[in-house]
């Protein structure tokens, strides 16, 4: 193994980890805020990613600007989502009936995006997708950069808003005790709406950085539960920058693995990490005190 | 207004009883006489997976009944086509062909899509007895079962898809020959099978393979695995691939910049989306392929015309080895003289053992465990056009190599 590989590695390791973060976001959130394991939530990504082909495809312009349209769309979905279904499900087996029900919108979402796109595989054939500039001998595509910003950017803007708003105390607050969120005055079912917002407002943007660099169609979203879900599970369910530490650890393990033991070996990095993980420290390994403060 | 409703009620439930004995009656059709059609069944994709290449072989079905059709039919007996829904899975498309034979009694059935369905699927022809001939099953793995009446009905299966290239290659002098190479396939035994065949045959010549990596069908990343061909500066890089992973796969290659002499990819440059997808950037790729429109054999200007006609543009391969299947299939009853369930099955195999036949994708023979004896033509993206390139004798432009940056 070369150095230069070594360090290439590296470098594509850091970007996927930076992409991993912003995908896996939303999941933690919507566990942290309401105990919900959201399965459609890679089923929004891909959504994402085909409203951005779409944007792209019709105007011409750069899929980035659909972000203005598909962000609070997302948003509002969310809320419209989790105040009129989740709400509905029993608090004694949320955590269950959540998977069924977000199985479902997971397949209906695929089922909608075969009838109106087809299975035909996508891809948005931009201009800059396979320029590169160099970086310390390494390349790095400017398509996984922009991704990579996308991530970082909107992970920033999730922490601040939850560290520092109003808002983002009482979502903390009725992430730590609901009942006691309740008592000081916090409308936690309110504050559980925006939050599920938010959740899938990250699936917008995720999706759309997704869309950038990647061949989309309907059924891609099921090869993306599984790392997921080991991320947000290693990271601590509701601890954001629990999920990007994991996400970034993760990532750079997966490309750096790759390069001894080939890809399906390095595939299997998140499902021992999910193993070890629920063995040794089922809360997470940065979950725990750190979830509790975000 | 109550009697009205016992009215209605009465009617539906005579047009529902109706209904039922309709079915019941057309249930089994397969009874042969001169003037009932004959019905061919078959199982498709036509959701899940493999829903796009499945759709494909439905319309070449579709345009091989209506020319047959429109032009007599077969033995003076309309050609029926009864088609079933497997969604891609392989439980579904063997509960389907049990159905075909043994419920509906179709006279003939025709292979799915994909070698994942060809295989079991073949099972249940082999154990009733009936001749499948299929259009999409080229693994060596098809082949291993001891199928003795399956025939595949394509020129070429996935180990000899890259011949010509590798024929091309070993024949160019020492000095413009690559020396190292790289392989990436995918989990899949046709994918695999594709590479693995050129891969063999270069490295029996000398060439070094430097990398030679396998992924499972659902990876994601690519850039892994290109930042390892690139990193090898291997001369030629071969692609054992289905579309998505071609596609990330070379994009992620082209973000490197890695150059190669030779680079050639299973399956996706011959889909239409490919270019789309790709944009300008897919000067010199190459890639085998069973089937062109502009081929001159004398059922194919008819098959291009009749289809353009019937779905408003030329057909691609899925489509034409479905229709190569409906033509090898026509060739046995019009011989034999005979179309239905029972000894007849065995005399329709018995004759393409023996004989060849010339269909869209040129004249076909095969071995006695159903691989066609001929081969894949090599396609390349030149100025923007794909056209032909191997072998010389059928070529619509030269072989371009080294191939021009990407």
């Amino acid at each position: 193994m070369s150095g230069s590989l070594l360090f290439q590695s590296l470098v594509l390791g850091v970007l996927l980890g930076g992409l991993y973060a912003l995908l896996a976001a939303g999941l933690t959130l919507y566990f942290g805020v309401m105990r919900v394991v959201m399965i459609a939530h890679s089923a929004f990504l891909i959504l994402a990613a085909y409203l951005a082909w779409y944007f792209n495809k019709e105007t011409g312009l750069d899929p980035l600007l659909s972000l203005v349209v598909t962000v609070p769309l997302f948003f509002a979905a969310g809320v419209v989502m989790q105040r009129l279904l989740i709400t509905r499900l029993r608090p004694a087996t949320l955590t269950m009936m959540s998977v069924l029900l977000t199985f479902a919108i997971a397949l209906f979402i695929e089922g909608m995006l075969g009838f109106v796109f087809t299975g035909t595989q996508r891809r948005i054939n931009l201009s800059y997708s396979g320029s590169d500039i160099e970086f310390f001998g390494a390349q790095i595509a400017v398509v996984k950069l922009v991704a990579f910003g996308l991530a970082a950017v909107s992970l920033a803007l999730l922490y601040v808003l939850l560290k520092k708003s109003r808002f983002g105390q009482a979502l903390r607050a009725t992430i730590q005790h609901p009942q006691a969120a309740q008592l000081v005055g916090v409308r936690t079912d309110r504050v559980a709406g925006l939050g599920f917002g938010i959740g899938l407002a990250t699936a917008a943007v995720g999706g759309t950085a997704l869309s950038l660099d990647a061949t989309i169609y309907p059924s891609l979203h099921w090869h993306w539960v599984g790392p997921l879900m080991a991320i947000i599970v290693v990271g601590g369910l509701g601890s954001i920058p629990g999920t990007a530490i994991a996400a970034m650890v993760l990532g750079i393990g997966q490309s750096l693995l790759q390069v001894e033991l080939g890809t399906t070996w390095a595939q299997t990095l998140f499902y021992i990490a999910l193993f070890v993980t629920l063995m040794v420290r089922p809360q997470g390994f940065f979950g725990g005190r750190l979830a509790q403060r975000f | 207004m109550s009697q009205w409703k016992r009215r209605a009620t009465a009617l539906a439930a005579t047009l529902s009883a109706s209904a039922l004995l309709l079915t019941a009656c057309s249930g089994g059709s397969g009874g042969g006489g001169p003037d009932d059609p004959i019905v061919i069944g078959v199982s498709l994709p036509l959701t899940g997976d493999f829903s796009e290449p499945g759709k494909g072989v439905q319309r070449g079905y579709e345009a091989w009944v209506s020319a047959v059709n429109e032009n007599g039919g077969l033995l003076g007996r309309e050609v029926e086509l009864r088609v079933l829904d497997d969604q891609s899975s392989a439980d579904r498309v063997v509960q389907d062909y049990e159905a075909l034979i043994a419920h509906y009694e179709v006279d003939l059935v025709f292979g799915p899509f994909s070698t994942r369905l060809v295989v079991p699927s073949a099972r249940v022809a082999e154990e009733y007895g009936m001749l499948f001939v299929e259009p999409a099953g080229a693994a060596e793995a098809v082949f291993e079962q001891g199928f003795e009446n399956l025939f595949y009905a394509a020129p070429a299966i996935a180990q000899d898809h890259y011949a010509h290239l590798a024929d091309h290659i070993l024949s160019l002098p020492e000095g413009q020959r690559p020396r190292t190479v790289a392989v990436a396939s995918m989990d899949d035994p046709f994918a695999q099978g594709t590479a693995h065949g050129l891969r063999d045959r270069l490295a029996e010549a000398g060439l070094e393979i430097v990398v030679d990596e396998t992924y499972p069908p659902n990876t994601t990343d690519f850039a892994g695995i290109a930042a390892k061909i690139d990193d090898s500066g291997a001369d030629m890089v071969i692609g054992g691939t289905q579309y998505q992973d071609a596609v990330n796969l070379i994009v992620a290659l082209q973000q490197l910049n890695y150059q190669p002499q030779i680079a050639a990819f299973s399956t996706a440059p011959t889909n239409p989306e490919f270019p789309v997808a790709i944009g300008d950037r897919t000067e010199g790729i190459i890639a085998p392929t069973g089937y062109t429109p502009d081929a001159d054999w004398p059922s194919n200007v008819a098959f291009v015309e009749h289809y353009t006609e019937m779905f408003g543009g030329p057909p691609a391969e899925d489509e034409a080895n479905a229709y190569t299947t409906g033509q090898v299939v026509a060739a046995a009853v019009e011989a034999v003289g005979c179309a239905e369930q029972g000894e007849c099955q065995q005399r329709l195999v018995d004759w393409l053992r023996d004989n060849e036949v010339d269909t869209v994708v040129g004249p076909l023979s095969w071995d006695d465990k159903g691989r066609p004896q001929s081969a894949h033509l090599i396609q390349q993206y030149v100025d923007g056009e794909v056209s032909i390139v191997l072998p010389e004798d059928t070529a619509e432009a030269p072989f371009v190599h080294p191939k021009p940056e990407w």
